[in-house]
């Protein structure tokens, strides 16, 4: 309820406004005097405050002005008399909300009341306004405080070293991870050193030329690069970097790099030791092979010796078997050894595949008969004559053949029926399928991992480990590819393609 | 009587090598190609001496070794691996089925390593069975 204070000299004026303006829904409060009014209004503090100009003691205007003094929101209206027009301009310009004439008249008074009820709700959410658009500053001022803040701290804890510049690429952030790529403080350098500077000639050109560019190129791919710190120790980094706008104003730019020290010194590590490792793998392997024949070369050689010694010819032509067993045993590794060390562009001649697999089955045949494995041969009728390799299919099918039928043989389950199966097909692309499948004794994974990469065998004195690398070097070589498809105790079925080109014409 | 050694080996060479030592030496030979003739024989011809190779088609050496080390009635048997493969890889291959839950074997009584001499050979075997 809206609180008046009526202030009026003639008692019977402010009996009969209070009444009406009661019966109007005020709350409202009388005085006699300026004085008194006063008073009054320092104890209820009224919204609106209704007094008569002309009194006796303090009058109207000092009222007024003492109001304005206390409550400066106070709308005060004036009561003036009739045609005392300059009081009541003088009334205004002290701040009175508005004047009414004696007699007051009902309407008169309700509008004047009106308005002044107006202005103070204006006022009030005019201030509400203002209070809650204070809030949402705060709220905001906070948020953008603890955003920055957060972004500060990602900037502070980045690994990288992040260098931020204002567009005459003066440094305005160098981050702790700058500051160990580059060896200097950030107190030497903020504000003091220009991103160019820091950076090689090349790389400088390339964030000046960024700057300068039009907007559309505004991003510096991640590269390697070189930077030198300020011990001048030349440090490998990877670098982008990034021209910063807003809007279409240039802001700065941003240079990120990443220390690449550590990475480098674990990959010459990585190369090194994997070298080793091959080296290492090799001699194991070689040596493997080679343990194998010499033992053979010493049982022939005290063979030889025996029936020299003993005039036994029997066992003199034994031991001279035996090592010319391991002459040939040396001669394959060798062999071996080198058609795998060695670069070898495929011949194409003109060849029958079919006939190669089947030369291959022949040479094995009387192989698998003792060893009790069954040899299928399924080739596809429709392939004739093409231009391929013949010296590598040759290889690759008996190699292929060779370790399915070891597989056979080294296969500990012996209630199976050991079967070697190979395949010719066509395939599209002018290419061919071989597959050699068998029902061994399949390979596990480390196996499997090892085949086409390592010198590797685990066939003792049959294997020299290389049969297998030879093998995938002759596909390679020729274009083709292998796939391998095993299961332990189950079996391996190998498969491999090869391109070949069509018959020249008129051939 | 002349003690029965035999000999186990894929390579027909090598058996030819150390049956010719062993005949030399006064011991009387018998041999088997594979690990699984191989055991067949040692229960046939009760060998007082077992001379091993260990890559093997159908049952390798580090099989047949188990197989030996685990028979009470074989235990007693001297054995010689007689392999290409270092002693090192086999200890290590036994030790791995070890830790796949099979029962725990010894260390064989000799290892050699390819290439032997014949009288290292010679030598061996008399350590083992005298």
């Amino acid at each position: 309820m809206t609180q008046i204070l009526l202030i009026d000299d003639e008692p019977d004026i402010l009996r009969v406004l209070a009444r009406s303006l009661r019966a109007d829904g005020y709350e409202v409060f009388t005085a006699g005097s300026g004085i008194d009014g006063i008073t009054e209004f320092e104890r209820v503090h009224a919204k609106i405050v209704l007094t008569d100009i002309k009194m006796p003691g303090m009058d109207g205007i000092e009222v007024l002005k003492r109001i304005k003094g206390m409550d400066a929101d106070a709308e005060v209206i004036i009561i003036t008399g009739h045609g005392d027009i300059g009081n009541a301009i003088e009334a205004l310009h002290f701040g009175a909300s508005d004047f009414i004439n004696k007699p007051v008249r009902d309407d008169a008074l309700t509008i004047a009341l009106k308005r002044a009820e107006e202005k103070i709700d204006i006022r009030r959410r005019l201030k509400e306004y203002t209070h809650d658009l204070e809030g949402k500053i705060e709220i905001a001022t906070r948020e953008l405080r603890r955003r920055t803040n957060f972004l500060d701290k990602l900037i502070r804890s980045s690994n990288d070293g992040i260098v931020a510049t204002d567009e005459h690429f003066q440094i305005v952030v160098f981050n702790p991870g700058a500051e160990r790529i580059f060896g200097y403080m950030q107190e030497e350098i903020i504000h003091r050193r220009n991103l160019p500077e820091l950076l090689s000639e090349e790389l400088a050109g390339t964030v000046q030329r960024a700057m300068a560019a039009h907007r559309s190129f505004r991003e510096l791919p991640w590269r390697e690069a070189s930077i030198a710190s300020k011990s001048g120790e030349r440090i490998p980094v990877m670098f982008s970097g990034s021209i910063l706008y807003e809007g279409d104003q240039k802001l700065g730019a941003v240079a990120f790099f990443q220390d690449l020290r550590e990475i480098k010194r674990l990959q010459r590590e990585l190369v090194h030791s994997e070298r080793l490792a091959a080296v290492g793998q090799t001699v194991a392997g070689l040596a493997h092979g080679i343990k194998n024949i010499l033992h053979g070369l010493k049982g022939g050689s005290y063979l030889v010796d025996l029936g020299i010694a003993k005039k036994d010819d029997e066992k003199l032509g034994k031991g001279w078997e035996m090592i010319k067993r391991a002459i040939g045993r040396t001669s394959n590794l060798v062999m071996d050894l080198l058609s795998y060390s060695k670069e070898r562009d495929p011949q194409f001649e003109s060849c029958s595949p079919n006939e190669i697999a089947a030369e291959v089955c022949d040479l094995v045949r009387e192989r698998a008969e003792q060893e009790r494995t069954e040899l299928i041969s399924e080739f596809d009728a429709s392939i004739g004559s093409v231009r391929m390799d013949p010296h590598t299919l040759h290889t690759v099918l008996l190699n292929l053949v060779s370790n399915a039928m070891d597989a056979c043989l080294f296969d500990e389950n012996t209630s199976k029926k050991w079967r070697v199966c190979v395949r010719t097909a066509a395939e599209p692309r002018n290419q061919i399928r071989f597959e050699v499948s068998d029902n061994g004794m399949g390979m596990n994974d480390e196996v499997k991992e090892k085949m086409f990469t390592s010198f590797y065998s685990t066939k003792g004195h049959r294997g020299t480990g290389l049969g297998l690398l030879v093998t995938h070097k002759l596909v390679e070589e020729h274009g083709g590819r292998i796939e391998v498809d095993t299961q332990l105790g189950i079996g391996t079925t190998v498969s491999v393609w090869l391109p070949f080109r069509e018959e020249e014409s008129g051939a | 009587m002349a003690k029965k050694v035999l000999t186990v080996d894929d390579d027909p060479d090598v058996r030819l090598f150390t049956t010719t030592v062993l005949e030399e030496n006064g011991y009387m030979p018998v041999e088997a190609g594979n690990g699984e003739e191989g055991l067949q024989m040692i229960q046939s011809e009760k060998p007082d001496l077992i001379i091993l190779d260990v890559l093997m088609p159908r049952q390798s050496g580090i099989r047949l070794y188990r197989e030996l080390r685990t028979n009470k009635s074989l235990a007693k048997v001297k054995v010689i691996i007689l392999s290409g493969i270092a002693k090192k890889t086999f200890l290590r291959s036994q030790q791995a089925l070890t830790e796949f839950g099979e029962t725990a074997v010894p260390e064989p009584d000799f290892y050699l390593e390819k290439p032997v001499d014949a009288d290292v050979l010679a030598e061996t075997i008399k350590k083992a069975i005298g």
